[in-house]
């Protein structure tokens, strides 16, 4: 149906657009395409366009296909919501500018996606859909005030003279509304009609010219056979009630988009960069290379992924992790692009930029989330076809039926069948829940990465869990306190966490937290020659103590903190992990320590239960480990020590039974099954690869929001049908209704509008995360 | 009632002269934070 023939002889169409075909150019908008088949051995480009003139999801199908009979394209995906497009292509074979003249030569503009650009030209978009709808909705105001006369008077009650008047002065205000407010869909309707394409402009378009047309004719000539009615009061209404659906429509695509904005707008615009000669001047992070030296100060965030090489802070990462408090990073720590630096100016050193930063690659996520479209928004688009190819016979049958008996109430008759038949309610009732979904996800920290996933999570069985990171904390606890007689555990406690506050290894922090939730008074204890065998332990000694503590425990003054060799004492339980406290004369104390399981833990698995889903726990860690999460938490499957291919052994066994599955995980072991899974959740604190095989990340890893999450997304599925239903239902009933005239083409519009406000309002009760146990706290 | 011969093609050059002030808003940006402006006037600084 597409004949397009680019050719790479082509030149663009606009000349501009060469200076995107520089490498350094189009890596603004562009990156690698990293999981790619090994059999090409080109690299291929991955880049994001802002496209314009979308008006149906017929239009992002005419894109796709259009760009991908392009040669050097290999795939391309519109999001009709985002009105975006992702498109792979190869650096060798295209060029950028070639990409942007196919997609003009289709009838569509479209604009590198950069962050900037963004920002200005939807701004600009948004004023002039505001405008249009604003001259259309004063105008219609007073050609009802003109036409207001003959509803209340009989014929001939009001002068022709006068009557004149007011349609000619109706005639005049309604020509904006003709030439500039409803441009859109004559434009839209034009570009189909070349592409060969039907899409809902079409009918809307010939009703809009169909009426004006009708009553222009009465207006200059009332005695001809179209009669001397005028129905521009009718045309105003219908073209205001379109572009208020439209305004909704944009309005709820900005609300469910502007959570996914926010993440994007964390970027720094500038930032200090270190000077070979070693002074520091600003510049764009745009210019930022790896390995430079940059310095960030405070409250500044972080311009990319590096290392501090000078200082140390407290930085702020709940917008990439969710973790609230602030995190403490010292010399040769790591620090993530879009945390914040709380507490000191420090210089890092750039390891990753951009895209491939934790933080490009969480806004990739999302870009990814917008551009899938779901399954039964496709059924729509297919239903969509055919069913106008109906509409239209129907508006020539029944003008062709009436043309003998009145030619005015045929051709009003047809606009009628037109104007009501849009088939908008029909193509948004599907996206319009699913994103609406998606942005309430978002605010609760779950991003979606395959919006089909809410349809897979609406029906899921079975959860299989991971422990490690999922279930549990990447941090430690202690679990119980082992002493030598005559020392106190508080005692003990206050004495390794003295020691343990040297240093951040994550058991020296677990004892310093324990001392520190314990409420023990901060120790006295002056330390010297404090030295840390890495892996191994500290050793200090005392120099000045609490004397209540010490004095009658005889403990000496050498302290030593760490493993069994370390303290050199005897290992007595090799289950579970566990720390020492020795002194010159031996053993002092044993800390036995835990994962710390996640505090919402149980009541999320007591839920699930609830709800009648089986879980399982799946780990690769040791056995008392496991069956101690399990029974903490209540889940009475478990099985331990599974490597990847057991947990896919089991998955398999699952699916054969018929179950559909959940999985929830976050290491890189979990990968596998992740991505086999019917659907599955990656905690925001795994790895790369493994977020890349989920369908939803939990940005805060609170694994608390499952219930919720699939409650909402059977909610979502709900709406999606009560829309899709209601799109139907209303058709099925105007389009006899306008086809016996008895509907008027006002009526008709009003309708159409209307079904289209209460797809989209009803969708919109998607937004709010709201469960009925959760309303108490639901708008954290 | 010939006032109306007046008034009619009057109100029309009002409702354009309507029209252009709304486009002057729109585009000096006076409907893009609706909710914020609002809000400031009840504040206490400034």
């Amino acid at each position: 149906m597409l004949t397009n023939t680019f050719s790479a002889e082509d030149t663009p169409s606009n000349a501009a657009w060469t200076i995107l075909d520089t490498e350094d150019q189009w890596q603004a908008f562009s990156q690698p395409v990293l999981n790619q088949d090994i059999q090409s051995s080109q690299q291929l480009v991955q880049s994001d366009l802002l496209l314009d003139g979308l008006r149906c999801a017929a239009c992002s199908g005419i894109i796709e296909q259009g760009l991908k009979s392009t040669p050097g394209i290999v795939s391309a995906r519109v999001s009709m919501s985002k009105k975006r497009a992702v498109v792979v292509w190869s650096p060798s074979a295209t060029l950028p500018s070639k990409i942007l003249t196919a997609i003009h030569d289709l009838g569509y503009s479209a604009f590198p996606a950069t962050q900037h650009e963004d920002d200005l030209v939807s701004l600009q978009k948004q004023r002039a859909a505001f405008w249009r709808w604003m001259v259309s909705g004063f105008c219609m105001m007073q050609v009802m005030m003109y036409a207001s006369p003959t509803y209340f008077t009989t014929p001939g009650e009001i002068s022709s003279d006068i009557l004149h008047l007011l349609n000619w002065a109706s005639w005049l205000l309604s020509l904006p509304v003709l030439l500039f407010s409803s441009s859109a869909f004559f434009s839209n309707a034009l570009r189909d009609l070349k592409q060969k394409q039907i899409s809902m402009d079409l009918p809307v378009a010939l009703g809009i010219i169909i009426t004006f047309i009708v009553s222009s004719a009465a207006t200059f000539d009332p005695s001809g056979w179209w009669g001397n009615t005028v129905y521009f009061d009718s045309l105003t209404m219908f073209v205001f009630f379109l572009l208020s659906a439209r305004l909704v429509e944009v309005k709820l695509h900005r609300k469910t988009l502007g959570a996914l904005d926010n993440l994007a707008s964390r970027i720094p615009e500038n930032t200090e960069r270190q000077n070979p000669d070693g002074t520091f001047a600003r510049v764009l992070n745009t210019k930022l290379k790896v390995g430079d030296i940059v310095r960030v100060q405070i409250g500044e965030a972080f311009p990319a992924d590096g290392k501090i090489i000078s200082g140390n802070t407290s930085v702020d990462e709940s917008l990439l992790t969710g973790e609230s408090t602030p995190i403490q990073k010292n010399l040769h720590d790591e620090v993530i692009a879009g945390s914040y630096n709380l507490r000191k100016p420090v210089c890092i050193t750039l390891n990753t930029i951009g895209e491939s930063t934790k933080y490009g690659q969480i806004v990739n996520l999302i870009n990814n989330a917008a551009v899938e479209k779901p399954r039964l928004s496709k059924l729509a688009d297919r239903v969509a076809r055919p069913f106008l190819i109906f509409v239209m016979l129907s508006a020539a049958i029944a003008a062709a039926l009436l043309w003998n008996i009145d030619h005015g109430r045929a051709l009003m008759t047809a606009a009628a069948v037109l104007i009501v038949t849009c088939p908008c309610a029909l193509s948004l009732a599907t996206p319009a829940a699913m994103l609406a979904s998606a942005s309430a996800f978002v605010k609760r920290g779950i991003l979606i990465k395959r919006i089909q996933a809410i349809e897979n999570i609406a029906d899921v069985d079975t959860i299989i869990f991971d422990k490690t990171g999922t279930l549990t904390e990447d941090h430690i606890q202690i679990k119980a306190i082992a002493t030598k007689a005559g020392l106190t555990e508080s005692a003990a406690l206050t004495l390794a966490a003295a020691v343990a506050q040297h240093s951040m290894h994550p058991i020296s922090r677990a004892l310093v937290n324990a001392h520190k939730a314990s409420d023990l008074p901060t120790p006295e204890i002056e330390l010297n020659g404090i030295e840390e065998t890495s892996g191994a332990g500290i050793s200090a000694t005392i120099n000045a103590t609490d004397a209540s503590l010490l004095e009658h425990s005889g403990i000496g003054n050498e302290l030593k903190l760490g493993s069994a060799i370390f303290c050199g004492i005897a290992e007595n339980d090799s289950n579970t992990q566990q720390v020492y406290l020795a002194n010159k004369q031996g053993w002092l104390a044993t800390f036995t320590l835990q994962e710390a399981i996640k505090h919402n833990a149980a009541l999320a698995i007591a839920s699930l239960k609830e709800a009648k889903l089986a879980i399982e726990l799946l780990s690769g860690d040791r056995s008392s480990a496991v069956e101690n999460t399990a029974t903490q938490i209540g889940i009475s499957q478990y099985q331990s020590a599974c490597s990847p291919e057991d947990k896919l052994l089991r998955l398999q066994a699952l699916k054969r039974e018929g179950k559909k599955v959940l999985m929830v995980g976050d290491g890189l072991n979990d990968g596998p099954i992740l991505a086999s899974a019917h659907v599955s959740i990656a905690m925001g604190k795994g790895v790369p690869l493994t977020l890349a095989h989920a369908d939803y990340v939990f940005l805060n890893g609170d694994i608390s929001q499952i219930p919720h999450l699939i409650r909402h997304a059977k909610q979502t599925m709900k709406i999606i049908k009560e829309n899709i239903a209601w799109a139907i239902v209303y058709n099925l009933i105007s389009i006899p209704l306008a086809f016996f005239g008895i509907l008027s083409a006002w009526l008709a519009g009003l309708g159409m509008a209307v079904s289209s406000l209460i797809v989209v309002a009803n969708a919109l009760r998607l937004t709010k995360f709201a469960s009925p146990e959760t309303d108490t706290h639901s708008d954290q | 009632m010939d006032i109306l011969f007046v008034l009619i093609p009057l109100s029309v050059i009002m409702a354009l002269v309507v029209l252009g002030g709304l486009w002057w808003a729109i585009y000096r940006g006076q409907f893009e934070d609706i909710e914020d402006e609002g809000k400031r006037i009840l504040e206490d600084d400034d």
